[in-house]
C-alpha cells in the first residue's frame, strides 16, 4: 500500500513522486527475480524427464500388449496345427504370457512411475500458479477497494491507484512463488532423492521382463512362421494359384515382423536403463548446480523413447495379421 | 495254495521301472528347467530343430520335426510365463514403495496449497475490511 499525496502537496514532494512509481515495479521484478532464478534448472528438469518418462511408460506398455498379443497368436496357431493331429492342444489348456493380475500391478507401478514424475514435474514449474495467482490479484484489488473506502469514509486521504494496485498484486504473486519455491526446493530434492533406489529396482525388473519378451517373441514369431510354412505345404492344391502366391507371400513378412520387433524391444531395454541413469543424474543435480550433463542424457533418452513411439505406430500398421 | 495276492512286503515296493528312474515331483522337475543351463540347451534344440525343418524337404519330416519343436516350444513358454509370474511379485512389492514418494509429494503439495490459501486468507481479510468500510464509515 502507497500513500497517495494531495496534488497540493505533490511538488514539493519530485523525488517522492519518482521514488513513488518506480518503486511498485522495482519491487515486483526483484521479487520475480528472487524466486524465480535458483530453481529454473530444478524445474527444467524435471519437466524435461517427466516428458521423457511419459513416453517410456507408453512404450514399456505398448511392448506388453504387442508381447500378450503376439503369444496369442502362436498359440492359436499352434492350436490350428494340432486340430487334426492325434494329440489336439485343449484351448483351456492356453495360458496368457501375462495373466490379468501381472498386466493390471505392471500397469499401476508404470503409473505410479509417470504420476511421480509429472508431480515433481509439476512441483516444480509451480502448476497451482492459476490459484496464486487469483489469491494476488484479489489482494491488489481488495486493497485498491480498501484505499477507496478509507478515502470517502475518513478524512486520512489514503488512496492507492490501479497501477499501484497492480504492482501490490505483483509483489504479493512473486511473495507467493518465493514461498512456494522455497517449499519446492527444501522437500522435492529429498523425495527424488529418495525416488532413486526404486526406479533403479524398476529398471532391473522392466529390463527382466523385457529379456523375458525378447526371447518369447522370437520363438513366438518362428512357430508362426513354421506353422504357416506348413499350412501351405499340407493345403496343396485346395488353394488356388492367387490364394497360395498370398499365403507364400506372408512368410517374409513374418520374418519381417520379428526382426522389427526384437529392434523395438532391444530400444526399449536401452531406454530403460537410460532413463535410470537420467534419474540418477536428476537427483544428483537436485543438490548441485551442474546440469549439463544431465540435460545430455534426458536429450538422449526422449530422442529414444520418441523413436521407439513412431517405431510402435509403423509396427501396428504393418500387423500382418 | 499260493496266493494271487502280492505278499505285504511286495506290495509296498514301487514297479521296478520307477525305481531305477523315480518319478519326479513337478517342483523338481520345474527346479531342473530353471537351471539357466537347462533352458540354454532347450533354447539351442529349438534352433537347431528349426533349422533342420527348414532343410527337410520331405513333408512327413518337417512334421515330425515340427511336432518336437511345438513340444520344446511349449515348454520354454511355461518358464518364461513362470518368470514374468515372479516378476508380477516383485512389481508388486515395489509399488507400495513408489506409492509411498508419490503421497510424500502431495503432502508437499497441501503444503503449496496452503500458502496459496494463506494469501487468499490476506485478501478476504482486506475485502472484508473495505466492505465493513464501505457499509459503515460513520463507524470512523
Amino acid at each position: 500500500m502507497f500513500l497517495n499525496l494531495d496534488k497540493s502537496s505533490a511538488h514539493e514532494f519530485p523525488c517522492t513522486m519518482r521514488h513513488r512509481q518506480s518503486l511498485p515495479a522495482l519491487l515486483g521484478v526483484s521479487l520475480f527475480l528472487l524466486a524465480g532464478c535458483s530453481l529454473s534448472p530444478l524445474a527444467r528438469n524435471t519437466a524435461s524427464f517427466s516428458s521423457a518418462a511419459s513416453l517410456v511408460v507408453d512404450n514399456t506398455q505398448n511392448a506388453y500388449r504387442t508381447a500378450v498379443r503376439l503369444n496369442e497368436e502362436a498359440q492359436a496357431s499352434l492350436l490350428v496345427a494340432r486340430f487334426d493331429s492325434a494329440q489336439p492342444m485343449d484351448p483351456h489348456s492356453i495360458r496368457p504370457l501375462i495373466d490379468d493380475k501381472g498386466l493390471k500391478t505392471r500397469t499401476e507401478v508404470l503409473n505410479g512411475l509417470q504420476a511421480y514424475a509429472q508431480t515433481i514435474a509439476d512441483l516444480s514449474n509451480g502448476v497451482s500458479s492459476p490459484k496464486l495467482d487469483e489469491a494476488a490479484a484479489a489482494c491488489g484489488a481488495n486493497l485498491k477497494s480498501l484505499g477507496d473506502a478509507l478515502a470517502t469514509s475518513t478524512s486520512i486521504g489514503i488512496n492507492v491507484s490501479a497501477t499501484e494496485a497492480n504492482a501490490a498484486s505483483t509483489a504479493f504473486k512473486a511473495l507467493g512463488d518465493f514461498l512456494v519455491n522455497r517449499q519446492v526446493r527444501s522437500s522435492v530434492p529429498k523425495v527424488i532423492h529418495e525416488m532413486a533406489p526404486h526406479i533403479e529396482a524398476l529398471a532391473n525388473l522392466l529390463s527382466s521382463d523385457i529379456t523375458t519378451l525378447r526371447d518369447q517373441s522370437g520363438r513366438d514369431y518362428e512357430q508362426l512362421l513354421a506353422q504357416q510354412d506348413s499350412f501351405i505345404r499340407h493345403a496343396g492344391s485346395s488353394l488356388s494359384a492367387t490364394e497360395r502366391r498370398a499365403e507364400i507371400e506372408r512368410l517374409p513378412r513374418i520374418l519381417a515382423r520379428k526382426q522389427a520387433t526384437d529392434d523395438m524391444l532391444g530400444e526399449l531395454q536401452t531406454s530403460v536403463r537410460k532413463l535410470a541413469e537420467t534419474h540418477h543424474a536428476l537427483a544428483v543435480s537436485a543438490t548441485s548446480k551442474d546440469s549439463l550433463s544431465l540435460q545430455a542424457r534426458i536429450a538422449d533418452l526422449r530422442a529414444s523413447a520418441e523413436g521407439l513411439a513412431t517405431f510402435y505406430q509403423s509396427l501396428s500398421a504393418s500387423s500382418d495379421k | 495254495m499260493p496266493s494271487n495276492k502280492p505278499s505285504d512286503k511286495k506290495s509296498t515296493l514301487k514297479p521296478a521301472t520307477l525305481d531305477a528312474t523315480p518319478a519326479l515331483s513337478d517342483a523338481e522337475v520345474l527346479q531342473t528347467f530353471k537351471d539357466p543351463n537347462t533352458i540354454q540347451a532347450y533354447r539351442d534344440l529349438y534352433d537347431a530343430l528349426g533349422r533342420a525343418y527348414w532343410e527337410a524337404s520331405d513333408i512327413k519330416d518337417k512334421d515330425t520335426i515340427q511336432g518336437i519343436r511345438d513340444h520344446i516350444y511349449e515348454i520354454l513358454t511355461d518358464l518364461n510365463i513362470e518368470k514374468l509370474q515372479a516378476n508380477t511379485e516383485l512389481f508388486f512389492a515395489l509399488k507400495s514403495k513408489i506409492e509411498d514418494n508419490n503421497d510424500a509429494l502431495g503432502d508437499i503439495k497441501k503444503k503449496i496449497a496452503k500458502i496459496t490459501k494463506n494469501l487468499s486468507t490476506v485478501a478476504s481479510v482486506i475485502s472484508a475490511i473495505s466492505k465493513v468500510l464501505s457499509l459503515a464509515p460513520s463507524l470512523l
